[in-house]
């Protein structure tokens, strides 16, 4: 046995599996649920900021009667004039306006913010997730449901069930907890504190 | 006429891990290829040696020799960086230095030219000696004429300087096999046939040694006669890639520091790619003082990936008074020919595309079905913003903040809620019998405006429930009723 080994290229840095981050989405259908405790749009617009940080375009799909509310979104570091907001009649036009956006294949992340929860045609979740994994998008479905109730459909990847909790005077614990995980085992999760908006304290 | 070096560093991994661990100088040392007890011995010092621990040995058998025995397992980043650190050493003395990457610890230099510089290549030996014994190395240097030659010397244990090729080869006849780092299998059975030393192996056939004793024996055979000679390969040095920057303000905002971080990356990548090269590690500077060093999990060129390690990692720095120089090296090794299409399909998204897309859905929906929020100066909620037709999309310029706030569900229009008294049994169940009751109150805040058109008073409230939901609601006095405007999400 020779005394000498041959060399190999550098051992690597691993980075924990675990972590929420917009690199870890891409390419996936993903639900981001929550009930009446829900922090869904808080966690969506964290993802936005992320996506711009990283110089990926966002769209942001949601219905005419209600949407984010934009301040909101200002103060916590969202570039509003660089996320396209597409505003439509209702949820079955979410669908479509998403296959569009979708097609496109120019945008980094795509947020539907379904609210009530409403059933997705499996060709049409189909088709999404086939236009996710060639264009590398993630695509966000953002539902008003609770833990125990079924995700949109088998071709979502990644469900998290959202929950935010007062923990301070002025600080709100928004956690998140992986329900279903393709890629890895679910259970795993994310918490981030954050303050509530001017007069809720 | 061409004079070529040979620098060796005995028992390389050895010397390694007593650089690493120099408390261990005066220790009997091993290195083993495991850290376990039946790992096995690859290398032992003299005081090893002293004690019967031989390489081929388990670790615990020598342990069982030597208590104090000390052991360590050098891995290969580590002997790849131990490589790179005496061979800038060697760089200082010539410019033409070759490693020896399948057998470590052994250089080979360009030795020719020197004497003007040195005076002799005996004084240039030395000196090249004495530095790397100042970074750490004990050495041999043979200057000669050809890589078997000045090989076969310095692994025999000497350091000299052959004044002629015939010498040269004189002298390596008398060069044992033992020390030629040959197949122990090859070598004890040449050893069984009576060939010890270099001499005795050219007197064999050469055909006849390939069949009996395979390749490596036969490869040696063939280097002995000085047939199968490569010319000197140096290694070829590429300057670092770095960019700095240096800011005419103090820099306190990491959000702005990434994205200045960002531009550097874009061109030290492409730089990279150029070198066909991925990025394999890189270190961000912050005032000539802070450094970080971070490594991806695979070499790559996605700028994504890179720009998040630097994020995670800078998360965690204080600015305090803020920054004024910046700067980032990168470190690159060979890239594969997927990595480097990649780069060049990934970098950007087709703005053309989403400008399509936006027009199909203009088309579909309406010419307002697209837009963006823009902020506005008003009182109400509904006219602090306002929904501006979007035509294109431009790069995003996000903040970074020190705590993100909850983000509000607003609804286009308030919803009236039902007259219900705040006082009941069951508590203020806003929203009807069924709803959970009030259990938290924050406000009011009275927002007024529009006193010009139809004057609007509203006492806005925020009112957690017992399920935890967070409504936003106001009373409208004019009105006399309460409002749903939202929900906190």
């Amino acid at each position: 046995m020779t005394a000498l080994q041959k060399f190999r290229t550098a051992h690597m840095l691993q980075r924990a599996p675990s972590e929420w981050r917009l690199l870890s989405l891409r390419g996936q259908i993903v639900e981001i649920s929550g009930a009446e405790d829900s922090a869904s749009l808080t966690v969506a617009l964290g993802l936005v900021r992320e996506a711009q940080l990283f110089d990926e375009p966002v769209a942001w799909v949601t219905r005419e009667d209600q949407s984010f509310y934009p301040p909101d979104a200002a103060e916590g570091g969202v570039d509003l004039d660089a996320v396209a907001v597409v505003r439509v009649p209702g949820a079955r036009a979410l669908a479509r306006a998403a296959d569009h956006l979708a097609r496109s294949g120019a945008f980094g992340l795509l947020v539907l913010d379904v609210a009530d929860a409403i059933r997705v045609p499996a060709p049409v979740l189909s088709r999404l997730r086939g236009l996710a994994h060639k264009h590398g998008t993630a695509i966000v479905f953002l539902t008003l449901k609770r833990p125990a109730a079924p995700s949109l459909g088998s071709l979502v990847s990644l469900r998290a069930q959202t929950r935010k909790r007062r923990t301070g005077e002025d600080a709100f614990t928004c956690e998140l907890r992986i329900v279903k995980d393709k890629r890895r085992a679910p259970g795993w999760g994310h918490a981030e504190v954050c303050r509530g908006p001017s007069g809720m304290h | 006429m061409a004079r070529l070096a040979c620098i060796d560093l005995p028992a390389f991994p050895l010397q390694l891990l007593l650089r690493r661990e120099p408390a261990w100088a005066d220790r009997p040392v091993v290195v083993i290829d495991e850290d376990r007890p039946q790992g096995r011995i690859l290398w032992s010092n003299e005081r090893a040696r002293g004690f019967a621990i031989l390489p081929g040995m388990r670790y615990a058998a020598g342990l069982a020799l030597a208590s104090e025995l000390c052991a360590g397992v050098v891995p290969p980043r580590e002997i790849l960086d131990g490589v790179d650190a005496a061979a800038q050493v060697l760089r200082r003395f010539t410019p033409e230095v070759e490693p020896a990457f399948d057998d470590p610890g052994v250089f080979w230099a360009n030795a020719a030219g020197l004497r003007p510089l040195h005076a002799s290549l005996k004084l240039w030996g030395w000196r090249v000696r004495a530095a790397l014994h100042d970074a750490g190395f004990l050495s041999r240097v043979v200057i000669g004429f050809s890589r078997f030659g000045t090989y076969a010397l310095a692994r025999s244990g000497r350091s000299v300087v052959v004044r002629s090729p015939e010498r040269e080869e004189a002298g390596i006849r008398h060069v044992e096999l033992d020390r030629l780092d040959l197949d122990p299998k090859a070598r004890d059975a040449l050893r069984a046939l009576g060939v010890e030393t270099v001499a005795d192996l050219l007197k064999l056939p050469a055909g006849g040694l390939r069949a009996r004793l395979g390749e490596e024996a036969y490869r040696l055979h063939c280097l002995a006669r000085g047939e199968h000679a490569k010319p000197l390969a140096p290694q070829r040095v590429e300057e670092p890639l770095r960019r700095e920057v240096m800011l005419d303000y103090s820099e306190t905002d990491l959000g702005r520091l990434l994205f200045l971080i960002k531009r550097m990356l874009q061109e030290l990548l492409a730089a990279l790619v150029e070198r066909r090269q991925a990025l394999a590690g890189l270190t961000v500077e912050l005032d000539g003082t802070h450094r970080e060093t971070l490594r991806p999990a695979d070499p790559t060129v996605d700028l994504r990936q890179v720009l998040d390690l630097v994020l995670l990692r800078l998360d965690t720095v204080e600015l305090g008074e803020g920054v004024t120089e910046v700067s980032v090296d990168v470190e690159g090794v060979e890239a594969t020919r997927e990595q480097l299409e990649l780069f060049s399909a990934d970098r950007q998204r087709d703005r053309a595309a989403a400008r399509r897309a936006f027009a199909r859905l203009r088309a579909e929906f309406g010419d307002g079905a697209v837009c963006r929020a823009e902020l506005s100066e008003g009182h109400l909620p509904e006219a602090t913003f306002r929904w501006t037709p979007l035509f294109d999309l431009r790069d995003p310029e996000p903040r970074r903040v020190l705590k993100r706030v909850l983000v509000r569900r607003l609804l286009a229009r308030p919803l009236a809620l039902p007259h219900r008294p705040r006082q009941e049994d069951d508590g203020w169940q806003l929203r009807g019998r069924d709803d959970p009751a009030v259990e938290e109150v924050c406000g009011p805040y009275v927002v007024s405006g529009g006193w010009w058109r139809t004057e609007r008073h509203r006492e806005y409230h925020f009112l957690r429930n017992a399920k935890h939901d967070w409504l936003w609601v106001f009373f409208d006095r004019r009105r006399g009723r309460w409002f749903l405007h939202g929900r906190v999400e």
